[in-house]
């Protein structure tokens, strides 16, 4: 869904290098030699940030996990994975947490092995969104101060 | 009755708050796995760094509930991050109590909420709802919430502490 990414440089560098960042990123970087066809030696990375459980308390959300095609098969997705497995362990979280499409089959089956249960099969959460018009019509009618 | 106020809890609410998330959870069917604490909710939430902001709606101790609570619904929640566009304010949870609900106060806390949403730059608000929640999920539709589960695929996946901890020391 190339076409959906609004986002910028300068909003991803405002929102997640200030004093309070709304996100955490790591990167998977390979040596000068190993680069990429196009020159690039960041092949991957993991954003994820905290949340919040009223049933456990913090928690940490992987938002975007993603290895570029020629650098798969390495480990490093798994790499990454473990990586943030060890942020959380590290800042006392319950539980790590993310989201995937039911049709990516690989993806699905990556998490699976490392103990992920799909909740969205087994307890029945879905997940609903408010966003453009709908969410303007809800806010403006907010009560005024 | 249609008197009522909305505003941020504060730290003196904590003791309100965990009764409501624990009434929540048993409406879910899951009470028993709230393991919070009141000082869990106390440090976590009116730190320096807080996890999670709430809202709490109270009533005139006039109408206060059968066992004397004026503090009868509360929404629980943070900010999250979508790289393709940005900020989004994430509703963790939302509940009236029962013998308040028909008298728009959960329909006054969401557009409270989506004002929150639209004054931080927020693009999207979400939050999960169980399928077998119809009621919920009406009254979310009925104000032009989507489905993503339903409509894109997305399925809700979690990692519990012990296969973290399995991760962390191969």
């Amino acid at each position: 869904m190339p076409d959906q990414v609004l986002i910028s440089y300068k909003e991803l560098q405002h929102d997640g290098f200030r004093q309070n960042p709304f996100f955490q990123c790591l990167l998977a970087e390979v040596l000068e030699e190993h680069k990429s066809k196009e020159g690039h030696t960041i092949v991957g990375y993991a954003l994820y940030y905290y949340t919040y459980s009223t049933w456990k308390g913090p928690s940490v959300y992987l938002e975007d996990l993603y290895v570029m095609p020629e650098f798969r098969g390495k480990g490093i997705g798994k790499n990454l994975l473990s990586k943030v497995a060890q942020v959380a362990k590290e800042k006392h979280c319950a539980r790590l947490q993310m989201s995937v499409l039911d049709w990516n089959t690989p993806s699905r089956d990556f998490y699976a092995a490392k103990g992920a249960q799909d909740l969205t099969v087994s307890e029945g959460w879905h997940f609903i969104r408010f966003d453009g018009q709908a969410l303007d019509n809800l806010a403006n009618e907010a009560p005024k101060d | 009755m249609a008197n009522f106020i909305l505003r941020k809890a504060e730290s003196k609410d904590v003791s309100d708050i965990l009764r409501l998330i624990k009434e929540l959870a048993k409406f879910e069917e899951m009470e028993e796995q709230v393991i919070l604490t009141e000082k869990d909710l106390l440090e976590d939430g009116f730190g320096d760094h807080p996890f999670y902001h709430c809202l709490v709606a109270e009533v005139p101790k006039e109408h206060q509930s059968s066992e004397g609570y004026t503090v009868i619904a509360f929404a629980m929640y943070y900010f999250t991050y979508d790289p393709w566009i940005g900020k989004l304010l994430y509703l963790e949870d939302f509940y009236v109590m029962q013998d308040f609900r028909g008298f728009g106060i959960g329909s006054q806390i969401l557009k409270v909420l989506s004002e929150t949403a639209v004054k931080t730059r927020c693009s999207s608000m979400h939050f999960i709802v169980a399928e077998n929640n119809k009621c919920s999920i009406e009254f979310y539709k009925r104000r032009g919430a989507a489905d993503l589960s339903y409509e894109e695929g997305w399925r809700l996946f979690a990692i519990d502490k012990e296969d973290l901890l399995k991760m962390t020391t191969k």
